[in-house]
C-alpha cells in the first residue's frame, strides 16, 4: 500500500519531477509527430510513385538486332489473357529536348542549375488500353484543380477527357500541317510557360545505321492538349505523353498522317496492372517472364519488376531515412530518461532518512526499491500519456498548425513546392505510437533502476543517525 | 512484573566491530540482554559507549558481527530480510531522538504508515476507517486532537515526538524500542512525552528498551543496565 501511496507523495512534493514528466512528454511527442510525417512521406511518395506507374513493368529495349517482334499485341495479348491481369499496355519512351519560339528555352538550356527539367521524357501511349493499366486517365483529371479539388484552371486541362490527343480547341489547323498533340506534366508547363494550343519543339537523336555516327538528329513541332498532374515531382516536371503511334512517326521521320513503316520502333516498355497486387504480384511476375520468354518475346536485355522494385532506391531511401531518425529521436528519451536518473538521484539523497524511517518501520529493500521506480512509473506515465496525445494532435492538426506558425512568424516552415505536396504529409500509426509509449516507459524505468537500487541499498543506520 | 518466563527478546554475545580503515573497531564485546513481558529496561552510559548500536543491532536495524537476537521465539537475523523487516513492522515499534516523521504526510497519515506497510492496498482499503479511528484515538489521547492534519514543519518538537510514538505503537507491538526520546526536548515537554511512554507500557504491558542519560528517568524503570566501552558493567534493579 504505501508504495504506490509514497511514490505519489514524494511526487507530488517535488517539484523538480516536473521537468521529468516534460522531458518525457516532449520526447514522446517529438517521435510521435516526426515519424508521423516521416511515414506520411513514404505514403505520399508510394502514393505519387504509383500515380504513373504499373504494378508491373516490362522493360524492353528495341534494339535492332533483337529478333522479338517489333509489334507489342503478341506481347500484350499473351499478358491479358492471364486470369490475375486486370489491363495491359504498351508504351515507347524517348528522352527529348523541348524548346519553343521563346528567351526562355534558351535560358533553361544554358542555366545548369535547372538541369533537372532539360530533358523531357516522351511517353508514348495508347489512350484507348492506358486506363486499364495505370493511372494516366486520373492524373489528366488532376490538373488545374485546387486542394479542393475544384477546377480552378480550366484552360490547361485536356479538353477531351475521352479522347485526350484530340486537337485543343484553342488550335487552328488552317496554320500550317497538322501537329500531333502532345500532353504535358503540369511542372513543364509552367517552367516553359506553355498554354493549351501552344506549339513546342522537340527534338531527339535515333539509331541509324546509314549515318556515320550511327544517329541521326529528329525534331518536329507538336501542340500542346493540355497538362496532367501525377503528383510526383520527378513525373511532372519531365514527362510529356504522347500517342504511341505519333511517337514512332516522330522517331522514324514521316509524316503525321502516314502510315507506320516496318522497321520502326513501337514499343520499349509493356505495363500490368493485376487484379489483386497484394497477393499475386510476386507470383505473376516470375510466371509472365517464364511464359513471355518460352514464347521468345523477350530475351536477356529485357527485365520485368513490380513497381515497388523499379521504386526500390527511392522507397528504400526513404525507409532507411524513417528508421534513421527514429534511432537518433530515441537518443530524445534517452536524455529524458537520464533526466529522470538525475531528478530521481537527487531524490533518494536527499530522501535519506525517510528511506531509513521507512526500513525501520518494516519496509523491506525491495518495496524501497518498487517505490522509486514508482515514482519514475509516474513520471513516464504522465509524460508519456500526455506526449501521445499532443503528439498524434500535432500530427494529425500538422497543416493547420504550421500554416498559423507560418503566418504568425512570416517564414514558411514547409515549403510545399520543393515536395510537391497539397499539404504537409502525416501519417499515425496506432503500432507506432504503441511502441513510442512503451519505449518510453523501458527507457525511464531502466534510468529509474538506477537511483531504486541505491535507496533499497541504503544502510537504515547510517541515514538515520542523525539529523 | 510479568513472572512468565517468555522472553520479548533475548540477545545472546552480541559482538559489533565497524571496518574503519584496514583497523577494525570494536563496539559492543559480547552483549547478553534478556528483557521480558512488560518489563522497563533502560540503557545508560556515557557517550560513544555504543547504546544506540546495541539498540540497531537488537531492533533488526544493523547485523551484529557475531551473536544471535531471539525476537518472537525466533533467531531474527537468520530469517530472510523479507521476514526480518515484517518482524520489524508488527514485533518493534521506535521512537527516535529526532522525531524522523515523514515530511510529505500529515500526523494521522504518519501514525499510519506502519499499517500501510503491513498491508496490501485492497486489505488497508478494507481496514481505512478502522485505521483512521484508531491513528485519531490515538493522537487525541496523546493531547493532539487539533492538530491531525498538521505536517510535521507545522508541529512542535514535542507535538512531533508524540505523533512518532503514536506510530511506533499503532501496530501494537509487543516491544518499545526508544533512543533518547526526550534527548532533543526541553525538560517540561520531555517530562510530558516520557509520562505517555510510560503510561503506554503500563496499558500495554508493553517491554521497554531506554536509552537514557537521565538517572530519575532511569529510576522510574524496572530495571538499569549500564554500559561502558562496550561492555555491560553494572545492573540495578529500579523502582519502576
Ligand atoms: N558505522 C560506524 N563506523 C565506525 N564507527 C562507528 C559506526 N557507528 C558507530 N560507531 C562508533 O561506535 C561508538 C558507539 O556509537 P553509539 O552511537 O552506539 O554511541 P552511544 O552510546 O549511542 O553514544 P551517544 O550517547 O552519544 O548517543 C562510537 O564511538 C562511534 O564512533
Ligand atoms: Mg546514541
Amino acid at each position: 500500500m504505501y508504495r504506490v501511496f509514497l511514490s505519489w507523495r514524494f511526487l507530488r512534493s517535488r517539484r523538480t519531477n516536473l521537468i521529468g514528466v516534460f522531458g518525457i512528454f516532449l520526447a514522446v511527442g517529438a517521435l510521435i509527430l516526426i515519424l508521423s510525417i516521416m511515414t506520411g512521406f513514404l505514403e505520399e511518395t508510394r502514393i505519387s510513385a504509383r500515380g504513373s506507374l504499373s504494378d508491373i513493368i516490362i522493360t524492353m529495349p528495341p534494339y535492332s538486332d533483337s529478333r522479338r517482334p517489333r509489334d507489342p499485341a503478341p506481347v500484350l495479348e499473351l499478358l491479358r489473357a492471364d486470369e490475375r491481369v486486370a489491363g495491359a499496355s504498351a508504351h515507347l519512351g524517348w528522352m527529348c529536348i523541348l524548346t519553343r519560339q521563346d528567351e526562355r528555352s534558351l535560358r533553361i538550356l544554358v542555366d545548369s542549375q535547372m538541369s533537372e527539367i532539360a530533358g523531357i521524357k516522351l511517353t508514348g501511349i495508347d489512350p484507348a488500353t492506358e486506363d486499364n493499366a495505370t493511372e494516366f486517365r486520373p492524373s489528366l483529371d488532376r490538373a488545374g484543380r485546387n486542394d479542393d479539388g475544384e477546377i480552378e484552371a480550366p484552360r490547361v486541362r485536356v479538353a477531351n477527357l475521352a479522347d485526350p490527343f484530340a486537337a485543343p480547341p484553342e488550335y487552328d489547323a488552317s496554320v500550317g500541317r497538322p501537329r500531333a498533340s502532345v500532353i504535358v506534366g503540369e511542372k513543364v508547363m509552367t517552367y516553359h510557360g506553355l498554354r493549351r494550343g501552344s506549339f513546342i519543339t522537340l527534338m531527339t537523336a535515333v539509331p541509324d545505321p546509314a549515318s556515320d555516327s550511327g544517329w541521326s538528329a529528329k525534331k518536329r513541332e507538336f501542340v500542346v492538349a493540355g497538362c496532367f498532374r501525377s503528383g510526383e515531382n520527378e513525373i511532372d516536371i519531365e514527362r510529356v505523353y504522347i500517342d504511341r503511334g505519333q511517337l514512332a512517326r516522330f522517331l522514324s521521320g514521316v509524316s503525321e498522317d502516314d502510315a507506320l513503316p516496318e522497321d520502326s520502333i513501337h514499343f520499349s516498355e509493356v505495363l500490368v496492372k493485376l487484379k489483386d497486387y497484394e497477393r499475386d504480384a510476386k507470383v505473376a511476375r516470375e510466371a509472365f517472364g517464364a511464359q513471355l520468354f518460352r514464347a521468345g518475346l523477350i530475351d536477356e536485355s529485357c527485365s520485368i519488376r513490380t513497381w515497388e522494385e523499379f521504386r526500390k532506391a527511392l522507397i528504400g531511401a526513404i525507409e532507411n531515412e524513417r528508421v534513421l531518425m527514429g534511432i537518433m529521436l530515441s537518443l530524445i528519451l534517452v536524455v529524458a530518461g537520464f533526466t529522470i536518473f538525475a531528478i530521481l538521484s537527487m531524490m533518494v539523497t536527499e530522501k535519506r532518512r525517510d528511506i531509513g524511517v521507512l526500513t525501520a518501520l518494516g519496509a523491506p529493500p525491495q518495496g524501497v526499491l518498487v517505490l522509486f521506480l514508482l515514482i519514475g512509473f509516474w513520471d513516464a506515465l504522465i509524460g508519456a500519456l500526455l506526449g501521445a496525445v499532443a503528439g498524434t494532435w500535432m500530427a494529425l492538426e500538422i497543416d493547420p498548425l504550421e500554416q498559423k506558425l507560418s503566418e504568425t512568424f512570416g517564414v514558411q516552415i514547409f515549403n510545399r513546392e520543393v515536395y510537391m505536396f497539397d499539404s504537409i504529409p502525416s501519417v499515425v500509426t496506432p503500432l507506432a505510437v504503441a511502441a513510442i509509449v512503451v519505449g518510453a516507459f523501458v527507457c525511464t524505468l531502466v534510468f529509474a533502476a538506477i537511483p531504486a537500487w541505491r535507496a533499497a541499498n541504503l544502510d537504515p543506520v547510517e541515514a538515520l543517525r542523525n539529523e | 512484573m510479568s513472572e512468565s518466563g517468555d522472553f520479548v527478546l533475548r540477545a545472546r554475545a552480541i559482538v559489533k566491530r565497524f571496518e574503519s580503515g584496514d583497523s577494525e573497531l570494536e563496539i559492543l564485546h559480547g552483549i547478553d540482554l534478556d528483557l521480558r513481558a512488560g518489563e522497563r529496561l533502560a540503557l545508560m552510559g556515557p557517550s560513544g559507549a555504543g547504546k544506540s548500536t546495541l539498540l540497531h543491532v537488537l531492533g533488526l536495524l544493523e547485523h551484529p558481527t557475531f551473536g544471535t537476537v531471539d525476537l518472537d521465539g525466533r533467531d531474527a537475523w537468520s530469517l530472510s530480510t523479507q521476514e526480518r523487516a515484517r518482524l520489524r513492522n508488527r514485533y518493534i515499534g521506535f521512537v527516535f531522538q529526532f522525531y524522523h516523521l515523514l515530511p510529505e504526510l500529515d500526523a494521522v497519515e504518519n501514525v499510519m504508515l506502519p499499517a500501510m506497510i503491513a498491508q496490501s492496498r485492497r486489505e488497508f482499503r478494507l481496514d481505512r476507517r478502522a485505521h483512521l479511528a484508531k491513528a485519531r484515538d490515538l493522537l487525541s489521547n496523546f493531547g493532539l486532537a487539533h492538530r491531525l492534519k498538521h505536517r510535521p514543519a507545522q508541529l512542535s518538537g514535542g507535538e512531533r515526538q508524540r505523533v512518532a510514538l503514536a506510530r511506533a505503537l499503532f501496530l501494537d507491538p509487543p516491544l518499545l524500542i526508544a533512543d533518547e526520546p526526550t534527548g532533543n526536548l526541553d525538560r517540561d515537554t520531555g517530562e510530558l512525552v516520557l509520562d505517555l511512554i510510560f503510561r503506554a507500557q503500563q496499558e500495554r504491558n508493553l517491554s521497554l528498551l531506554l536509552v537514557t542519560h537521565d538517572v530519575r528517568l532511569a529510576e522510574r524503570c524496572s530495571r538499569v543496565l549500564r554500559l561502558e566501552a562496550g561492555s555491560i558493567v553494572g545492573a540495578v534493579s529500579g523502582r519502576g
